[in-house]
């Protein structure tokens, strides 16, 4: 009995072994946490901890961070991830500051500008008791970058210049006539619109009824390439969109399995039901039959 | 010496179709039903000449199905009761020719009943069933519910509750016919181009021909000895 | 007394040793099986916990697979042979057969919530589960209500060889209708699939064992204690015909 305990515990920890060498094989394109899943942005410096999911890209000098955070209402975690994360006492208001409503709910769009030339943009949103915050912070004092999300105002349209011009309108002094359309790019996740001038860049992309804004400022003459614009846009909408939470639901699971265990039971059950009622009638045969003999 | 194939078929055959001429009992019996099920249908789904060919071809073919039930069970428990299928086992008959025979008798009643139905429904619902096609479909696909629901009768005048049984065992093997023979009629009725439903069609085809070699098989085994 | 126990020596009879070496192994088997699937495979980041259902789901079905086409082979053989044994094999298998395929059908169902938000959607291949379902219970019932037991046999091969046309109906629906929502697993998924996932190295680790389980040991271990079942029952039949008849 003793040896079969044993023989038993050795399996499971063969077959746990087994099934940790496996789940090692698989690599998943995302980083997972118990709280969220996000895309693992390929060739950016991963600097991700428990809980917190960053990447870095040195050459843009950008960083895209997903965070819970605690707060009162979603601006106020975002403002709080913020500023624990940059170590700033206080932020001033937010620059751009809306609304989006995506397949997992409503997301805040928020965009700051901090000091040394940095500027930071966030989406947020409630996730049960917490926040879900994902910033886009941009730390070149060469140029400002910000990230954006809006809402279409006209969702039959395919083109993203309304949302272009108003997000230029409301963080520029700029409005999109001035810039000269530069034609759509294809990225991995997804085509942009791109407009530009000497000192200025606007880029959009649609998914779903939203427009994805990248907006870029600076000197003239002191611009990064285009691509390296686009593929800072592009991280920061698949980071947006990629980004999904496990849905909780263990209890199907643990029901799924428990109405298995009820049907296996019931039919080995019905068996033994049905052969006792059979040497209940053997017993009673034989009784019979004794009777008889007497 | 055993009867050929051929003369005890239309033996059998002659037999079933003169006896409903005199009585005429079974295909009004099934065309009456028919024509309230597509009526019932029309009640509750609210049809109208706006109805889809879906609904349309849908209720086409349960109706169908629900008066052969009927017809099935009425001429297979006839038999059983008068005996008559004893007396004709012991006449030097194939067993597949009894099962041809009964076949085709039960397949010239539903057919019947389809020939009736086809027409009202083009008058009803505004479709057009009278189309050539549309013909071709229904008569490849009442010999094949007319083939499992002979042998299925056969089976179920045997058991205690014949009349509940039947249904419960022909509707889940009638799956098949029902399937492709909506979608079949459907795509006809919809006027989709015929590489679109042919497949239905071929696919009603060789599902009967599946059954049919099937029930010539083991129609020798239902029988009572 | 003794007289009556030496004529039905199958009353109650040891379980040979083969039959007690695959309980063990099934037990056993079903056990481990869990284990992989329900702690050992990586959780499916988009599903969810629920997603571990699929280890029983699937298995589930072929278990069902390897039963019903037991009660077809079953029925071809009593058919040709006339042995009753193959006869006790044909039911056995649908006893069997119908309790996989309720797990199989419950345990969608269960993941469907979720899932899809539903219990329930009339799916090509839900619907012709649920038809297979009913199509196993109806063989039970026409069993039921045919009491000539040479009737019942040769009877009930017939049907349970045409019942199995609902097996093969849901195993192939996909292909013939395309427009379902039902996941394929291995192999390309139909375009309006939803709740797939990949089936990675670890996936398969889980999968393979509890396949090879529900596909072979499972229901024949089953179905050999369902078989002794009616071997007893026959014998205790026979037993009281004779009391009857003095």
């Amino acid at each position: 009995m003793r040896g079969a305990k044993r023989r038993a515990i050795c399996l499971l920890a063969l077959l746990l072994a087994l099934g940790g060498w496996t789940s090692a094989q698989d690599e998943s394109p995302y980083f997972q946490s118990a709280a969220f899943n996000v895309p693992i942005l390929a060739g950016w410096e991963n600097q991700s901890g428990a809980g917190i999911a960053q990447f870095h890209n040195p050459a843009a000098r950008a960083t895209i961070r997903s965070a819970m955070a605690d707060g009162a209402d979603a601006p106020a975690a975002a403002a709080a991830d913020l500023a624990g994360w940059q170590g700033l006492s206080e932020l001033d208001a937010p620059v751009y500051s809306g609304k989006v409503n995506l397949a997992d709910g409503t997301w805040h769009v928020l965009a700051y500008d901090l000091d040394e030339g940095r500027s930071a943009s966030q989406i947020a949103r409630r996730a049960d008791d917490r926040f879900i915050v994902i910033s886009f912070l941009e730390s070149d004092p060469a140029s400002r970058t910000l990230m954006l999300a809006i809402a279409q105002a006209d969702e039959s349209l395919e083109s993203p210049a309304p949302e272009l011009d108003s997000a230029l309108q409301q963080v520029t002094p700029l409005r999109l006539a001035e810039l000269a359309a530069a034609g759509a790019f294809q990225q991995p996740g997804g085509d942009w619109l791109v407009y530009h001038s000497e000192t200025a860049r606007a880029a959009g992309s649609i998914f779903g009824n939203d427009s994805y804004i990248a907006l870029q400022t600076g000197s003239a003459g002191e611009q990064m390439a285009l691509g390296d614009f686009l593929a800072l846009a592009d991280a920061w909408q698949s980071t947006a969109l990629g980004f999904f939470i496990t849905p909780d639901n263990s209890l199907y699971l643990w029901l799924g399995v428990a109405v298995s265990l009820l049907m296996l039971l019931t039919l080995i059950g019905s068996f033994a039901w049905r052969a006792r009622g059979l040497r209940k009638d053997l017993a009673m045969l034989e009784k019979l039959a004794s009777a008889d003999a007497d | 010496m055993k009867t050929p194939f051929v003369a005890a078929v239309r033996a059998i055959v002659s037999k079933d179709l003169r006896a409903e001429w005199r009585s005429r009992e079974l295909v009004s019996a099934m065309a009456l039903f028919s024509l309230l099920t597509v009526l019932v249908f029309s009640f509750a789904l609210e049809l109208d000449k706006s109805a889809r060919e879906a609904v349309i071809s849908g209720v086409l073919w349960v109706s169908l199905i629900f008066a052969s039930l009927l017809g099935f069970n009425r001429s297979l428990s006839l038999e059983h009761d008068q005996g008559s299928l004893d007396a004709l086992l012991l006449a030097p008959v194939s067993r597949s020719a009894l099962f041809v025979g009964k076949l085709l008798g039960n397949f010239t009643f539903t057919m019947l009943v389809a020939l009736m139905l086809l027409p009202l429904m083009t008058a009803l619902y505004g479709v057009n069933l009278l189309d050539g096609w549309a013909l071709l479909t229904t008569v490849v696909g009442v010999f094949g519910f007319s083939a499992i629901g002979t042998l299925l009768a056969t089976l179920a005048v045997q058991t205690r509750s014949r009349e509940a049984l039947l249904p419960i065992a022909l509707l889940p093997v009638c799956l098949p016919f029902l399937l492709t023979a909506v979608r079949a009629t459907k795509g006809i009725l919809g006027g989709a181009p015929q590489s679109e439903w042919q497949v239905w069609l071929q696919l009603l085809a060789t599902i009967t021909s599946i059954y049919m070699v099937l029930c010539l098989l083991l129609y020798r085994f239902v029988l009572e000895e | 007394m003794t007289q009556l126990k030496s004529d039905s020596p199958l009353v109650a009879s040891p379980q040979p040793r083969l039959l007690r070496a695959l309980t063990m192994l099934t037990a056993l088997g079903f056990a481990g099986c869990l284990v992989l699937g329900l702690l050992v495979a990586g959780t499916d980041i988009q599903q969810g916990q629920v997603q571990r259902i699929f280890y029983i789901h699937m298995p589930a079905f072929f278990g069902a697979f390897t039963a019903f086409g037991a009660t077809v082979l079953g029925g071809l053989v009593y058919l040709w042979r006339g042995s009753e044994a193959w006869d006790r094999i044909a039911l056995a298998g649908v006893e069997v057969g119908l309790a996989f395929a309720l797990i199989n059908l419950l345990t969608g169902a269960i993941w469907a919530r979720p899932i899809w938000n539903t219990w329930w959607t009339w799916d090509p291949r839900l619907t012709s589960a649920a038809v297979m379902c009913l199509t196993y219970a109806a063989y039970l019932m026409l069993r039921a209500g045919i009491e000539n037991p040479g009737r019942r046999r040769s009877l009930m091969s017939v049907y349970g060889i045409f019942a199995f046309v609902s097996v093969l109906l849901t195993l192939f629906i996909i292909r013939i209708v395309p427009d379902t929502i039902h996941p394929v697993i291995v192999g390309a998924s139909p375009q309006n699939a939803q709740g797939s996932f990949e089936a990675t190295s670890g996936v398969l680790l889980a999968l393979l064992p509890s396949m090879i389980l529900w596909l072979t040991v499972m229901p024949i271990t089953l179905m050999w204690h369902r078989y002794r079942l009616a071997l007893r029952q026959e014998a205790v039949d026979a037993l009281k015909l004779k009391a009857l008849g003095g």
